[in-house]
C-alpha cells in the first residue's frame, strides 16, 4: 500500500538508529499502514478499543509506580514491576510526545503469561493504534494483550 | 508511445523540479559565517550557521550538558540567549518553565545559528573538558549492570567533585549508523585522576547502552566529556543519609569513598534497594569498607527476595527499612540517586523525617 510522506518519515523513525537500537518494527516487512490497519482489525474484532488496551496498561503502570524498584501484587493474580530508567523517549510518530523511559513487566499467574512495555507502547497504543511490528523487542500482538489483561477471556 | 513520452515528461520534470529545490536549499540555508559572543564578549566564537548551538559550541570545546545529544528529550542543555533567535519551539516547551522563557533561557540543540548571537554560560561550563580514554577493564556487576574503568590518555588528568558525571559516545554499531551521547556518573575516587570508573546498567532497545554492554571491548577507544552536574557531596552535614538503586550506586560510592579519603569524621549510612539478590552487587567491596570505617554502615534492602537468596538481611521497600535507622533527618544531610519513582518516594519519606528539602541532594535517572 502507497503511503503518504508523514508516513514515511515516521518509517524512518522507526528504524534501528533513530530513536532505539533496534527500533518499533522488528523484522516486519509490511509498511506501517498495513501494521496498523492488520491491528486494528484485530481489536475491533474483540469489541473493544485501543484506549481500552491502553487504559488498562496504565493502571497496571500505575499501580507498579507506588511501590518503585518491587514487585507489587494485583488481584491475587498479577505482578507488577516497573522499572525506570534515565531521560526520555520520543515518540516516532513526530507528535512531539515524549515518554519516561520506564517500563511494566505484568505476570499473569493465572495464565502463567509475562509481558512487558514501555511508558512509549501505552503512548502509541492508545494514540496511534500501534503495537509495534512483528519481531520487534516491544511487540505483543493485541489479541494476546488483551488476554493476559484481562479484557478478554 | 504516448506512455513513454508521458513518463519521461514527468520524470523530467521532477528531476528539474528537484535540481531547483537542492539549489534553492544551498543558497536559502546558506548562513555563512556567524559569531557567537559569550558573557559579554569574554569569549568570541566564529561558526559556520546553520548548526545547532549546542553543537557549534561543542565543535569549539565548550561542552554544555546534553544527555540525549541534541534530541530535545533530555532537557539538560539549557543556556541563556541573550538575542532574538525565534519563538521557543514546541520541542522546547515541555522542558522550560513560563519564568524561563521570560529570561531567554532556551535548548542549546534546538537553538540554530543563522546570525550572530549573545549568550551567557556559567563559568563552571568551561571546566568541562574532552578527554580521549581506552577501555582498561569491564566487570560484570549483576545481570544487567557492567563496570567500565577508562584510563586517559597519557598527559590527560581530571579534576572533578565526588557525584558528577561524564557523556560518553557511542560508535555506529551493527544498523546503527549514528553516534549517541549518553550521561553516566563517575563511580571512581576524585584522587584517581588518570582515569574515571562508570557503572552502567542496560536499557531495553538503548542506544548508547547497547553500543556499551555489546559492543564495546577491553583496549576500545572512547571519546568522554565532563565532568558535569551539581549532584557532588555538600561539606556541612552532621550525618550522611544515602540511599540509592540499580547504577544509581555509582555516585553514592565515589561520594562515601571520597569522605573516607579525606579523613572526614561523620556517620554515613548507605541504603541500597534492590529486587532481588541478583541485583546487589559490590557487596564484599562495602562490606570491607565497613569493616576498615566502622563510622559506615550499608544497608541492602532487598523488596521481593526469592526463597533461593536465602537472603537474612533487611527486606522491604527501602523508603521503610531507612526509617529503622535513621531517627531524625536534623542536621543530616541525604544524597539519593535512582530511578525518579524511587527519589521522589525518598524525598516525601525524608520530608517527614524533618530532613530539610535543601538537605535532600538528588540525581534522577
Amino acid at each position: 500500500m502507497k503511503q503518504n510522506p508523514k508516513m514515511k518519515l515516521i518509517q524512518e523513525n522507526m528504524q534501528p538508529g533513530a530513536y532505539t537500537a533496534h527500533g518499533f518494527l522488528g523484522d516486519d516487512t509490511r509498511s506501517l499502514k498495513d501494521i496498523l490497519r492488520t491491528d486494528d482489525q484485530a481489536v475491533t474484532s474483540m469489541g473493544i478499543t485501543h484506549k481500552d488496551i491502553a487504559a488498562r496498561m496504565m493502571y497496571f503502570t500505575e499501580f507498579g509506580k507506588e511501590a518503585p524498584d518491587s514487585v507489587v501484587i494485583l488481584d491475587g493474580v498479577y505482578e507488577v514491576l516497573v522499572d525506570d530508567h534515565r531521560g526520555f523517549i520520543p515518540c516516532p510518530f513526530a507528535d512531539n510526545a515524549k515518554e519516561f523511559k520506564s517500563n511494566t513487566k505484568l505476570y499473569n499467574r493465572d495464565q502463567d503469561r509475562e509481558i512487558y512495555w514501555s511508558d512509549l507502547n501505552i503512548h502509541m497504543i492508545s494514540e496511534h493504534g500501534f503495537y509495534e511490528g512483528q519481531g520487534s523487542f516491544f511487540r505483543t500482538d493485541p489479541v494476546d494483550l488483551a488476554k493476559i489483561l484481562g479484557l478478554i477471556e | 508511445m504516448e506512455i513513454l513520452k508521458t513518463i519521461l515528461s514527468v520524470t523530467g520534470i521532477s528531476t528539474v523540479l528537484t535540481v531547483l529545490i537542492i539549489i534553492a536549499e544551498r543558497f536559502l540555508n546558506n548562513y555563512g559565517e556567524c559569531k557567537i559572543d559569550i558573557n559579554d564578549s569574554e569569549k568570541e566564537l566564529t561558526v559556520d550557521g546553520g548548526s545547532s548551538l549546542l553543537s557549534s559550541l561543542a565543535s569549539n570545546k565548550i561542552f554544555i550538558p546534553s544527555a540525549c545529544g541534541g534530541k530535545a528529550t533530555c532537557g539538560l542543555c539549557k543556556i541563556k540567549v541573550l538575542s532574538d533567535v525565534g519563538p521557543v519551539l514546541p520541542t522546547e516547551e515541555p522542558f522550560l518553565t513560563p519564568e524561563e522563557i521570560k529570561d531567554g533561557i532556551r535548548l542549546s540543540c534546538q537553538v540554530k545559528i543563522k546570525k550572530d548571537i549573545k549568550v551567557s554560560i556559567p563559568e563552571e561550563l568551561f571546566n568541562i573538558k574532552e578527554y580521549h580514554a581506552t577501555v582498561s577493564r569491564i566487570s560484570d556487576m549483576t545481570h544487567d549492570i557492567k563496570e567500565y574503568r577508562l584510563e586517559f590518555d597519557a598527559g590527560e588528568e581530571i579534576k572533578f567533585k565526588a557525584g558528577q558525571y561524564m557523556q560518553i559516545e557511542s560508535k555506529p554499531y551493527g544498523k546503527i549508523k549514528e553516534k549517541a551521547v549518553r550521561a553516566y556518573s563517575i563511580s571512581s575516587v576524585p584522587s584517581d585522576t588518570k582515569a574515571v570508573e562508570l557503572i552502567i546498567r542496560r536499557v531495553p532497545g538503548g542506544l548508547c547502552t547497547t553500543y556499551m554492554h555489546d559492543h564495546i571491548k577491553e583496549g576500545d577507544r572512547v571519546r568522554i566529556t565532563g565532568p558535569y552536574g551539581d549532584f557532588y557531596r555538600r561539606d556541612d552535614s552532621d550525618q550522611y543519609v544515602f540511599m540509592a538503586g540499580g547504577s544509581g550506586m555509582a555516585p553514592i560510592k565515589s561520594i562515601a569513598m571520597d569522605i573516607i579519603e579525606k579523613g572526614i569524621d561523620k556517620e554515613m549510612f548507605f541504603f541500597f534497594g534492590a529486587v532481588g539478590k541478583k541485583d546487589l552487587y559490590h557487596t564484599e567491596f562495602f562490606r570491607n569498607l565497613e569493616k576498615e570505617y566502622p563510622k559506615f554502615k550499608y544497608i541492602p534492602a532487598l523488596s521481593n527476595a526469592a526463597p533461593e537468596d536465602n537472603w537474612e538481611g533487611e527486606t522491604g521497600l527501602v523508603t521503610d527499612v531507612m526509617k529503622n535507622y535513621i531517627d531524625t533527618g536534623s542536621g543530616k544531610h541525604a544524597y539519593l540517586c535512582g530511578s525518579p519513582g524511587m527519589i521522589n518516594a525518598c524525598i516525601k519519606v525524608l520530608v517527614s523525617m524533618d530532613f530539610k528539602e535543601e538537605s535532600i541532594y538528588y540525581d534522577k535517572f
